[in-house]
């Protein structure tokens, strides 16, 4: 019996009987349609096909999911999760949880850092040593306060003065609490010019920061850092306060180095700074709260 | 009489300015005595300073030179 080149289908000898016709066409056909089924096994949208590892045979793939990509698994094409497909939600992050398998991180809160945790990447409130800016007060009026902190749990605070001057000379102050008990007990180290000076209050109802002065008066203007801390001390608060005053004549500086204490248990919820004599013209502190 | 003003934060963003009210203004002068006791004891330590170093006949330069 005859056959074709290259699939082998039977075909009718030259010789063969007319009457046998009928059963070679269908003979024929049946091997026709087989090896087009073979290869063309798609069934379903989106299939697609490739070469199996019989000959002459095709070995049919459905469609991935939305976002797949065709990657190669045991030497075969198969559809797999790629970038676009893991990535569902905006702020989504991706990272390998095993070798070449792209895992989802959803975005973590508001001031959260990026951490590792059982050897994979998560999102995490930072856990100590972060600083967090709380407010930053335009210096107005004869006085000005914070409004109260949220939470009133910072382990210290740190504050920073800038550009700070008021309408003419007047002791600058700060008061914790709005508390003006007598419980601020300070040491201060005066430098003014090159003529040296110290002071020292016990049991004060605020504290001394610095003489400021006008910026009309020799281009005045006061810089500071401050820290408040309470660490282990349950009844005392740590102040240290560096608060230096620049003229534009590079004369007659002035500076203060204070350092002592607020005698009180309750947890720092507020500070107001204040201008004893003339008003605060312009200055900024921001207050930062450290866990 | 006009009492001085004072700025109020009462979040991270807002604040009120106002008069102080009766017990603040209280507080206020009692807190200005304060700041001025002590701009007084600065400026008396000045003076009997500035004194001594005339009735010693010496410069202020020169008394440091004799205390260092």
């Amino acid at each position: 019996m005859a056959t074709t080149t290259n699939y082998g289908w039977t075909t009718p000898d030259d010789t063969a009987l007319v009457k046998d016709g009928a059963a070679a066409i269908r003979t024929l056909g049946t091997s026709v349609d087989t090896t087009t089924k073979n290869l063309n096994p798609s069934t379903t949208l989106g299939d697609i096909e490739y070469r199996s590892s019989t000959a002459n045979t095709n070995t049919r793939v459905g469609i991935g999911t939305s976002g797949q990509a065709l990657t190669v698994v045991a030497g075969v094409p198969s559809w797999a999760a790629s970038p676009t497909s893991v990535l569902t939600t905006t702020g989504d992050t991706l990272y390998a949880s095993a070798a070449n398998t792209l895992t989802r991180r959803a975005i973590g809160s508001t001031g959260d850092v990026l951490t590792v945790a059982g050897g994979v990447p998560t999102w995490a409130a930072p856990a100590s040593g972060s600083m967090t800016l709380l407010q930053s007060l335009s210096l107005s009026g004869a006085s000005t306060t914070s409004s109260t902190f949220t939470p009133a749990s910072y382990k210290s605070y740190y504050i920073v003065i800038t550009d700070t001057y008021a309408a003419g000379n007047t002791a600058f102050q700060m008061r914790l609490n709005t508390d003006t008990g007598s419980n601020y007990y300070r040491s201060t180290m005066a430098l003014n010019d090159t003529t040296f000076a110290g002071s020292r209050t016990s049991g004060g109802n605020l504290w001394l920061l610095a003489t400021i002065g006008a910026l009309s008066t020799n281009g005045e203007k006061t810089f500071g850092a401050i820290t408040i801390d309470r660490i282990n001390d349950t009844t005392e608060v740590f102040i240290q306060a560096n608060v230096y005053t620049t003229l534009s004549s590079n004369a007659d500086v002035r500076w203060n180095l204070s350092s002592g204490t607020y005698n009180n248990s309750a947890a720092i919820s507020s500070i107001t700074f204040l201008a004893a004599t003339n008003n605060f013209s312009a200055g900024t502190a921001y207050i930062y709260g450290v866990n | 009489m006009k009492k001085p003003t004072i700025r109020i934060y009462t979040t991270a963003d807002e604040f009120i300015d106002r008069e102080m009210n009766a017990v603040e203004f209280a507080q206020y002068k009692i807190d200005n005595a304060e700041a001025q006791a002590e701009i007084d004891k600065e400026a008396i330590r000045a003076t009997a300073k500035s004194a001594l170093l005339e009735k010693l006949g010496i410069t202020e330069d020169e008394a440091k030179l004799l205390l260092s």
